[in-house]
């Protein structure tokens, strides 16, 4: 489309004109947890089901060829969409998963007693508690970047201080937080001069600009389908050609074999071994309809909306006594996402009385407790907004806003 | 109340919110009872032992019998309306016997407009709050 009309995007969206049970309409602005899906992606899952669902790869006969196709078409798609090779993209449940399958199949074997990972005060606990898990097991020395709490963005002169020796840096693209994109071209370009792969959790990233993984340059980039208009279920890890070659297998059986005798083992070579057990057929038949839907979107578009709401809801709520912001959403990149407390309303009871007013959001530490301890505070209330959202959904959640906060914390 | 399932000391209490105009009235007057609770478990008292788990925000529980060997609770949280909750509860079972609050169901919660509250969703703590209490009056009443 050429001009950006989002009436016409959210009329793909059928999950947006629902009327909640107190009779508010839904304003959904919990997009960082998990998007709304567009029509293609649910009527790509139902044909699946209704028409050819079958176990792929292996049965000989037409219901499994066609979903053998979908499923490997889908992997085209997807892979095509992020700058990458079919063999480059290894279907996971998501960005936890995948980030693990980095830590257990490629770390494991490939690091050893003393190496360093560099992680930041802004990752997601799934890019903290696999290379914990993986430090008490063969004794990895993990090393954190802190926040510079002015920016709200990531210390960049303790990063390059942390990076002398490491092995890996694993680093959020943007805070499902904050909503801060990191310079993540930087992190890699310098972690390469240093020696250092480099994991980029794209998670939140990947729903808001379109991401090339040949030219960013990184060795895993994780996803999750589920942000970014796909089904729950479904992530994936790219991974470069010399990274998967390093790897050995971190879940057995299924797909990932080659032959299997009482004598031992063998294994598929490449992305075959690191996909396990059945595929997920219908999730990533139902990515790949999201891939294709997004793929008419203009991301340059997208993110100009995104920002123009992100702005009025940001200036909207500085206006507000008693609301604290942990975010800015105008820094470059940001994705729209903002934190923010009430000095007198506790979080969960702001969620709750927005919910009244039909209001989705967040409230609670977000997966991300160094995060939250770094910025001083138990848990925020947290908006993300993403391609559908409105003018007119952002006045409502500040009129309703205004109203609690003057009802409940005066 | 003919059918009703709770303690005859919450009938004013559930009148008052159901006479209530709309949903932010009712979380206003919960709001008020929270404020009002002479009765909360203060800080210190807070504990992983007393603590309630599956809720967002922090809350913790306390029960024991008091000399006549009634059951007695005193609730903190952090959120006024787990708190609230929390102070209706107690109103509840305050001066029970172990048995009778050991057999209590949280339906007051959806009488007063709150049925919300009895979702497993963990924006709410309300649900496990009083699983917890029922359980204390259990081990209470098998005299741990």
């Amino acid at each position: 489309m050429s001009m950006y009309d989002v009436e016409e995007i959210r009329s793909d969206f059928p999950i947006l004109g629902r009327i909640l049970p107190n009779g508010k309409p839904l304003v959904y602005f919990d997009n960082a947890a998990t998007s709304q899906k567009p029509n293609a992606v649910i009527d790509a899952m139902s044909t699946y089901y209704k028409t050819y669902n079958s176990n792929a790869h292996r049965g000989a006969h037409t219901l499994a060829d066609e979903a053998t196709t979908a499923l490997e078409d889908a992997r085209e798609s997807i892979a095509a969409f992020f700058g990458a090779t079919p063999s480059n993209l290894i279907y996971t449940s998501g960005t936890t998963e995948a980030i693990n399958l980095v830590a257990y199949a490629w770390a494991r074997k490939n690091l050893a007693e003393g190496d360093a990972v560099v992680l930041t005060e802004m990752e997601h606990h799934a890019d903290i508690v696999p290379w914990q898990e993986l430090s008490k097991e063969i004794g990895i020395e993990l090393r954190y970047v802190p926040l510079d709490l002015e920016k709200m963005s990531l210390d960049m002169e303790a990063y390059k201080h942390a990076l002398p020796g490491a092995a890996l840096v694993c680093v959020v693209h943007t805070s499902n937080v904050l909503g801060t994109r990191n310079p993540i071209e930087e992190i890699i370009a310098l972690a390469k001069a240093s020696g250092a792969r480099t994991l980029i959790d794209a998670a939140q990233g990947a729903s808001h600009e379109r991401i090339n993984f040949e030219e960013l340059g990184a060795d895993f980039v994780t996803l999750s389908a589920h942000k970014m208009a796909g089904p729950t279920g479904i992530g994936g890890l790219l991974i470069a050609n010399d990274a998967l070659a390093q790897c050995g297998p971190f879940l057995t059986g299924g797909q990932m074999i080659r032959s299997v005798s009482t004598d031992g083992s063998v294994y598929r070579d490449g992305a075959a071994l690191l996909e396990t057990g059945t595929p997920r057929i219908a999730e990533a038949i139902g990515w790949g309809a999201a891939i294709d839907w997004l793929s008419k979107i203009d991301f340059d578009q997208m993110h100009d909306h995104i920002k123009a709401l992100a702005m009025m809801a940001y200036e909207g709520m500085r206006e507000i006594d008693g609301i604290t912001l942990y975010s800015d959403p105008s820094r470059p990149g940001s994705s729209g996402t903002i934190s923010f407390l009430h000095e007198r309303i506790a979080s969960d009871d702001l969620a709750m009385l927005l919910n009244e007013g039909g209001i989705a959001l967040r409230t609670g530490q977000h997966c991300a407790q160094p995060l939250m301890d770094a910025l001083g505070v138990a848990s925020t209330n947290r908006i993300s907004l993403w391609l559908y959202n409105t003018e007119e959904e952002i006045q409502s959640f500040l009129t309703h806003l205004r109203m609690v906060c003057e009802r409940f914390g005066a | 109340m003919e059918d009703r399932r709770w303690p005859e000391a919450l009938d004013p209490v559930v009148a008052e919110f159901a006479d209530c105009f709309d949903s932010m009235e009712r979380y206003e007057l919960l709001f008020e009872y929270a404020s009002r609770s002479t009765n909360v478990l203060p800080h210190d008292r807070w504990n992983d032992g007393n603590m309630i788990h599956g809720c967002q925000s922090r809350a913790h529980v306390e029960c024991k019998l008091d000399s006549d060997g009634m059951f007695r609770m005193r609730g903190g949280a952090d959120a006024q309306i787990v708190q609230g909750l929390m102070e209706i509860t107690r109103i509840a079972v305050d001066g029970s016997s172990c048995e009778a609050v050991s057999s209590m169901t949280p339906d007051f919660a959806e009488a007063m407009g709150f049925s919300s509250a009895l979702t497993p969703s963990r924006s709410n703590g309300f649900k496990n709050m009083f699983e917890r209490v029922v359980s204390e009056a259990s081990r209470l009443m098998q005299g741990d």
